[in-house]
């Protein structure tokens, strides 16, 4: 389990280590750089005249003259040893002050879709496969096919329309306007978990359509299998046998799939972020990349993607716990 | 086997067995693609769908003669006005004819601002083949007939409302579909020549050039998507033009959408590799040109035409998701999700609901690639049965 | 010797898609205690859905015929009418396991992958015996140790995987018999295995029978497996027992044309150069059944227009034994 789990963490390391190189191009890709945008936002509309020197200024003090591989260090140095991102121009302060408790908010989110996507679907999962060709049946299957087809940003809107005729106007974003820049407590906490059902509904939409049919499709193939037969002329009862033989091995392709499910997640949430008001890390990236605020937007990116990469690492152990067949230490 | 020489046959029995016979000989020789055909026809759901998208299709190369109007003419008399529905009959009798009612402009008496109400003593008709706006349909050939209007030019029709600017929303759909589609297409094509050379060259070299490629794959996909293109959206320059943006949109969705069917078409070619009858092929002296042509392509073509298609979706919806949040083809480009864009607020489902018409024709055409794509699955399964 | 199941003209239909196909039809066949039934037949013959009625195993879209009697007598002496129970219900779960134990082809197939042997084990016990859970662990490897299973109080905590396939068989008989049946139906266990451990685990379940004094109910296509195990034997041909008899006779002095045939097939070693002689034609699928008798399309020996227009009846040609065929029906032949 040991080298299993040590073998897993250095896949997880060179991973992330192209993943950062990856988000480092993509923050360098918008034409002009820190320094011209810096100086742009500070100094358009004051009259001052900012010359090419000025400019040039900024850049040798941030260090932005060296060559991009050297840039790529301290950028990586700076997060990998002192957990600091950068400067974010768009809001004079560090990247690591804007984003801040935001972190904890998506990643409440996150788990709130996750629990939700699973409750749900599993059980329902199973049901269909267990009564497979009834109404349910092609009723989820007919779901399931909406579920990919229809927009989540266009979900979100329906949902917040009839939320708001439900429920009062006070539905979207995360928390109520009292709470809204209060300092953390119990009674904001039990405010955000008022807000969180309509962003978790919204963004596990997709992942329980998804994982509905996994579920059904291996439960499926699970029901026909020998030992499922060998088990019932053993005389066990039917709805334990249901439960321990081919429900048991039905969950392992929805466990390996987890950071398939984040990945869809965090792909959906700046759009739907949009569009609910969310005021999380989802809506601080849309934000950062039309203020081309790469600094910002390069962080929220890496950060995303390691959430994804952990969830990865932890569904392996998860999935080598929970299936004997996969040989530790291979 | 029924013997057809069974004296004890009438003849009426004779040319029954006989016509079957012919089936069957007919169905024994037909060729893998012939096979799938005849399988895909008998999938109701996904011929409906491939009717469909194919209308859908035909509207927007023919966009410029299918629209009444073009997707910025404005019609300032009718801002914000909700859809003009034909009818046969008002107050004043019946036609044969579909025809609409005329609008007049009065002042809310409360607001005192202008406003569009229904006047129901003009009436307008609809027809075929009307002259309107002067257009090059595909981009040449010169006309100012238009499928569908009204007789008179002065006046326009509305199906689908309007938007806040007065811009005809049915006009502008056929016009998105164009955009939104071929970008799709666009896209998926970019995709599936990255993915046929690198998923190749990985299957096809194996060892190191595999791993290396592997690793980047992987690297690819667990990067989320959205957020990535918005990345590469975000860095085009705010001056470029309609098309430039157009053609970057296409380059980067295209850009990222191949791991997927990479990882298909390597794991594909290693796995056929080893296939017993491509194992028989080559111990029975065929020659690698054949193996790879007779033996090996035709079994996984039809996969790969199979995930062609469920890509579509991710590319469609991608650009709609980018360009609703404004990060992909901007105004005046239309596509559905720029349209969309103008439908962000629950005030605009509450008051102007027409405006989101186009997330239709996105939930269809999402789902008709996706029942498609189910269909082909089962029609090129070599194993499930046809008649 | 008492009688402990009698099965009387069984008769399995299935829906499908193509129409209700009856893969079986008017089957009966009786086990006495202590003794072993063979049934051979080829692939489709319905030897598998016959054991799988008597468990009432079989699917939702199968149903039984309306004459067909399936009595079980229990150990402690009930009669139980198995064709009038549910599919799923306290009664027959009562009798799966505990009064009848099944024994599959693919022993890897048969475990969960997932659960250690002992575990699957433990639940076969508890399930039927009163014990608890320590017990039904030390009864689980002292199970093992019956089937010849080495160091098994280790294996009791292996995954199956972790086990060669004959000890996977082993352990798979070590699981039935945990649960102390009186019948065993043993479905085809030793195909799937290597030739040298098929003999070993025939031994292995020949002793156990004697032992535990059961009855059995062993299926399978190889007459010469039947030679080693059986003492009487069942031949059956698309859903029909064509010849039944004590084995060693039927062996000796097949009547029936296709047990004939399938003697013949067997090779051998005095016909080491000769080629083998298959039993020409392939079995017709049940939705396409002859008319008559069933194997007159692939009978050497058919009489035209009455092989292939009218069943034959079974005519018992000894005591003990019986045959479906015309050629052994002198009086129905020269009434027709």
């Amino acid at each position: 389990m040991l080298r299993f789990t040590l073998e897993r963490l250095i896949g997880m390391a060179i991973t992330m280590l192209l993943v950062s190189l990856m988000v480092f191009i993509i923050m360098e890709i918008p034409p002009g750089d820190y320094a011209d945008r810096y100086a742009f936002r500070k100094y358009s509309g004051t009259g001052v005249n900012v010359t090419e020197a000025d400019i040039q200024a900024i850049r040798v003090e941030l260090g932005l003259d060296k060559p991009m591989i050297f840039r790529y260090f301290d950028w990586i140095g700076g997060i990998v040893l002192r957990g600091d991102f950068g400067q974010a121009f768009a809001f004079e302060t560090s990247v690591v002050k804007v984003i801040g408790d935001k972190v904890w908010l998506t990643t409440g989110i996150l788990f709130a879709t996750l629990i939700l996507t699973y409750l749900i679907s599993i059980p329902i999962g199973i049901y269909a496969a267990v009564r497979r060709g009834s109404a349910v049946d092609y009723g989820l299957t007919i779901f399931s096919y909406l579920g990919l087809a229809l927009p989540n940003f266009l979900l979100a809107l329906v949902m917040l329309y009839f939320a708001n005729r439900w429920f009062g106007a006070d539905i979207g974003g995360l928390f109520s306007a009292e709470y809204r820049d209060a300092p953390w407590s119990l009674a904001k906490v039990w405010d955000m978990l008022k807000h969180l059902w309509l962003p978790a509904v919204v963004l596990a939409w997709s992942a329980v359509a998804y994982q509905i049919q996994t579920v059904r499709a291996t439960m499926s193939d699970e029901l026909n299998k020998l030992s499922v037969t060998a088990a019932r002329a053993r005389g066990v009862p039917e709805r334990r046998l249901l439960i321990k033989y081919p429900a048991r091995l039905a969950i392992n392709p929805v466990v390996s799939t987890i950071g398939f499910d984040v990945n869809r997640i965090f792909s959906e949430l700046p759009i739907v972020a949009v569009v609910l008001g969310l005021t999380d890390l989802g809506e601080l990236l849309l934000k950062a990349y039309l203020d081309l605020d790469m600094n910002v937007a390069g962080a929220i990116l890496l950060l995303l993607t390691f959430a994804i990469v952990f969830m990865n690492f932890l569904s392996d152990l998860l999935l080598a716990w929970l299936d004997p067949r996969i040989k530790l230490g291979a | 086997m029924t013997d057809m020489s069974d004296p004890d046959l009438t003849p009426k029995q004779k040319r029954q067995l006989e016509k079957e016979h012919q089936q069957r000989l007919k169905y024994y020789s037909a060729s893998q693609w012939t096979l799938i055909w005849w399988r895909f026809k008998r999938h109701r759901a996904a011929m409906l769908a491939a009717v469909l998208l194919g209308l859908m299709a035909l509207a927007g190369i023919f966009a410029e003669f299918v629209a009444p109007y073009g997707p910025v003419t404005r019609d300032t008399k009718y801002i914000e006005g909700p859809p003009q529905i034909p009818k046969f009959c008002d107050d004043n009798g019946c036609s044969l004819r579909p025809f609409i009612n005329g609008t007049k402009t009065e002042r809310d008496p409360v607001t005192l601002r202008a406003i569009s109400v229904p006047d129901p003593d003009t009436r307008y008709y609809i027809s075929l083949f009307v002259k309107g706006e002067s257009v090059k349909v595909l981009g040449f050939i010169p006309t100012d007939r238009h499928l569908i209007g009204l007789d008179d030019p002065d006046q326009k029709i509305h199906f689908w409302g309007t938007d806040d600017l007065g811009r005809d929303v049915f006009s502008r759909t056929i016009y998105a579909t164009r955009t939104s589609l071929s970008i799709g297409v666009l896209g998926v094509l970019i995709s599936f020549f990255l993915a046929l050379a690198i998923g190749g060259a990985a299957g096809f070299f194996g060892g190191m050039t595999d791993n290396v490629i592997q690793r980047v794959t992987e690297v690819i996909r667990v990067v989320p998507i959205i957020p990535l293109y918005m990345g590469l959206a975000a860095a085009m320059p705010k001056e470029w033009s309609t098309t430039q943006v157009y053609f970057a949109m296409t380059l980067i969705l295209g850009l990222f959408g191949w791991p997927t069917l990479a990882r298909r078409i390597r794991s594909q070619l290693l796995s056929i590799r080893n296939e017993d009858y491509v194992v028989a092929a080559r111990l029975a002296g065929a020659r690698p040109r054949r193996i790879i042509t007779q033996h090996m392509l035709p079994s996984f073509t039809s996969f790969i035409i199979v995930d062609l298609v469920i890509s579509f979706p991710y590319m469609i919806l991608s650009e709609t998701a980018l360009s609703f949040v404004g990060l992909g083809l901007r105004p005046p480009s239309v596509s559905w999700g720029v349209l969309l864009q103008q439908a962000q607020s629950v005030r605009a489902i509450e008051q102007t609901p027409w405006l989101f018409i186009p997330a239709v024709f996105v939930v269809v055409a999402v789902l008709a690639f996706t029942v498609i794509g189910d269909g082909l699955r089962d029609a090129a399964d070599p194993y499930s049965e046809a008649k | 010797m008492s009688r402990m199941l009698t099965v009387e003209n069984l008769s399995i239909s299935f829906r499908t898609d193509e129409g209700v196909i009856t893969p079986v039809q008017g089957v009966s066949f009786h086990v006495d205690q202590g003794r072993t039934l063979g049934l051979v037949g080829e692939s489709g013959s319905g030897k598998s859905v016959s054991t799988k009625a008597l468990m009432r195993l079989l699917p939702g879209t199968a149903s039984l015929g309306a004459d067909t009697r399936m009595h079980y007598t229990t150990k402690d002496g009930r009669v139980v009418e198995i064709e009038t129970l549910a599919n799923d219900g306290e009664p027959i779960r009562k009798l799966r396991g505990g009064e009848i134990g099944m024994i599959f082809q693919e022993p890897m197939a048969s475990f969960s992958p997932v659960y250690t042997i002992g575990n699957q084990m433990m639940e076969a016990i508890q399930l039927h015996r009163p014990m608890g859970r320590r017990e039904a662990r030390s009864y689980a490897v002292e199970m093992l140790n019956k089937v010849g299973i080495s160091n098994a109080e280790a294996r009791v905590d292996q995954y199956p995987h972790e086990l060669s396939g004959g000890m996977r068989q082993r352990a798979m008989i070590a699981l039935t018999l945990s649960a102390g049946p009186a019948l065993l139906i043993a479905d085809e266990p030793t195909t799937a295995l290597d030739v040298t451990i098929q003999a070993q685990v025939l031994d292995l379940m020949r002793d156990l029978q004697q032992e535990l004094g059961m009855g059995m109910i062993f299926i399978t296509h190889d007459l010469g497996v039947i030679a080693q195990i059986a003492d009487d034997v069942a031949v059956m041909y698309l859903g029909t027992i064509v010849e039944r008899g004590p084995a060693r006779e039927v062996i000796r002095a097949p009547q029936h044309p296709y047990t004939q045939g399938l003697l013949a097939a067997i090779p051998s070693l005095d016909k080491l150069h000769d080629r083998l002689s298959p039993v020409p034609g392939d079995i017709p699928s049940p939705n396409a059944r002859p008319t008559g008798c069933p194997f007159h399309t692939r009978c050497a020996q058919k009489i035209a227009g009455l092989c292939d227009a009218r069943p034959p009846r079974e005519i018992q040609t000894q005591p003990g034994r019986a045959v479906r065929c015309w050629l052994h029906d002198d009086e129905g032949r020269n009434a027709a």
